[in-house]
């Protein structure tokens, strides 16, 4: 079997994991191993100065998976809009020079983001605003649901309300 | 400070910290940031946590003793005291939240607390972050929170502890486990010292992926694999017995005399006594020191912390080491 980084020299290396329950493995000759970190050291580095460890989350073994991907390219020209990157830019550092870069470069970036994380749909927390913006659809969801019954139903008076309560949300949301 | 106080299960686990990554939408990362914008970022968040009993202190205007201070304290990165360029610290009414503003992401906000106390550093942390709320945060919804590096990507969060694991350690027990680790997504690293070993037998265990798992889920994997390891720690701990127990006891006294009565102490052989006394403390053979006493003494006997809070400052290593020596018996007086 041939490294799947170089190409050219046999893999010995074998690394297997389990990310998010999605099987990743990868091939790798000792040379491009050890150039991606990837020998014993990755399994647990030991840090030359105390508590130098904050903040260094796994930089150096990860930037390598950039790297792993070589036959991705961006079309010749496209550069991010929020701040003028290439993908060339990004491989090198293996870090993205603006928020917008992601969406930008979303399809040439898929490949290493599976690698790196598993899965690439984003579950947990959103931001306040989203939160609020998102619970605001819902509730509106919900009211006009209730006034498609209450008219159904020959319930006026109460379709009246919620019309109100909906026109008074719906202006909330115009701000 | 939070090493002063009694952590839960304070014997086996040191610290428990969580660390969130976010940024602002509009602006770039580090790297590309301007001065210019790097100040608008730290202004924008000093404008949102305006009124709610945050302390800002200029990273730019403190000695580098200072900044190194706060690294050995664990309040912050060593990449953010190193950094140039505008940066800035704040700090919550209570101490337990510390914001750097224009880090490598424009905020990582982290809680670190004593001993086993993850699901509290979370409800902390995420407290936090919704007093950002007003802010216009990166985010996507497929990849969640925008980071500068994209193993951040998703929750944004670093969820860790720091270990004791002088058993693991001598059993040679650590290099499986660490490889039983990666198995579920978490990292295993030794924190002083070369080597596969660590000196002082101190790990880090910590998430390594961010993205497609929840805040929560993250947390309770973490939280069942640190409650499998110290339980698995105090298993091998077990008392020794006859010829054993003698030299181990023996063991502690020499490592309590020294702590006590040396008038030179190098950082290394601090952290070389360290090992024996916690255990010392642990097996009850060394009394009259706590551990949460133990972890104050270790940090705050740093060469940093210790020449901010020297009478004297210390200039050559002969005065630091026994700057540290007089410190150390100071504090076991008290
Ligand atoms: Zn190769
Ligand atoms: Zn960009």
């Amino acid at each position: 079997m041939k490294c799947q980084n170089c190409k050219n020299k046999e893999a010995t290396f074998f690394y297997e994991e389990n990310i998010n329950g999605k099987k990743k493995s990868v091939s790798l000759c000792a040379d491009c191993a050890a150039k991606l970190h990837m020998t014993e050291k990755f399994e647990m580095p030991a840090l030359a100065s105390p508590f130098s460890v904050f903040g260094n989350d796994l930089g150096n073994f990860f930037d390598g998976f950039f790297s792993l991907s070589p036959h991705v390219a961006a079309p010749k020209g496209k550069v991010c809009p929020g701040c003028g990157a290439t993908f060339e830019d990004i491989a090198a550092s293996g870090k993205a020079c603006c928020p917008q870069c992601y969406t930008t470069f979303a399809d040439e970036l898929l490949p290493s983001l599976r690698s790196l994380h598993g899965d690439v749909q984003h579950k947990g927390r959103v931001p306040l605003v989203d939160r609020a913006a998102k619970e605001k659809e819902n509730k509106l969801a919900s009211l006009r649901e209730n006034l498609k019954n209450a008219i159904e139903s020959e319930d006026f008076e109460s379709a009246a309300k919620l019309r109100d309560e909906i026109r008074a949300l719906e202006k909330e949301e115009d701000k | 400070m939070w090493y002063q106080v009694k952590g839960n299960q304070n014997d086996v686990v040191v610290s428990s910290r969580v660390r969130l990554a976010r940024n602002l939408a509009g602006f770039p990362f580090d790297g590309k940031l301007t001065e210019k914008d790097a100040n608008a970022v730290i202004g924008k968040i000093e404008t949102a946590l305006a009124g709610k009993n945050y302390t800002k202190t200029d990273m730019t205007t403190l000695s580098p003793v200072a900044a190194e201070s706060l690294v050995e304290k664990h309040l912050v990165s060593r990449e953010f005291a190193g950094k140039k360029g505008p940066h800035a610290l704040f700090v919550n009414e209570g101490k337990s939240i510390y914001l750097m503003a224009c880090e490598e992401d424009h905020i990582r906000l982290q809680c670190i607390l004593p001993g086993l106390a993850l699901t509290d550093a979370l409800r902390l942390a995420l407290e936090c972050d919704d007093q950002l709320g007003t802010l216009d945060i990166a985010f996507d919804e497929k990849l969640g929170y925008l980071t500068h590096c994209p193993t951040n990507l998703g929750t944004g969060m670093r969820a860790s502890v720091m270990l004791f694991l002088p058993a693991l350690t001598a059993g040679g027990a650590i290099p499986p486990l660490a490889r039983q680790l990666a198995k579920i997504g978490l990292t295993l690293r030794g924190l002083f010292g070369e080597g596969s070993e660590s000196r002082g037998c101190l790990y880090q265990v910590s998430n390594q992926v961010s993205l497609g798992v929840s805040e929560e889920e993250i947390l309770s994997r973490l939280q069942k694999a640190v409650e499998n390891i110290v339980a698995r720690e105090r298993e091998l701990e077990s008392a020794p017995k006859g010829e054993d127990a003698v030299r181990q006891s023996d063991r502690f006294a020499r490592a309590e005399g020294t702590l006590r009565y040396a008038q030179l102490l190098s950082s290394e052989e601090l952290f070389e006594l360290f090992t024996d006394i916690k255990q010392g403390v642990t097996s009850g053979k060394i009394k009259g020191i706590t551990h949460e006493k133990l972890l104050t003494l270790l940090i705050e006997a740093m060469p940093a912390t210790l020449t901010e809070n020297a009478p004297e400052k210390p200039k050559t290593a002969l005065e630091r080491d026994g700057a540290r020596a007089r410190f150390i018996k100071q504090a076991l007086e008290v």
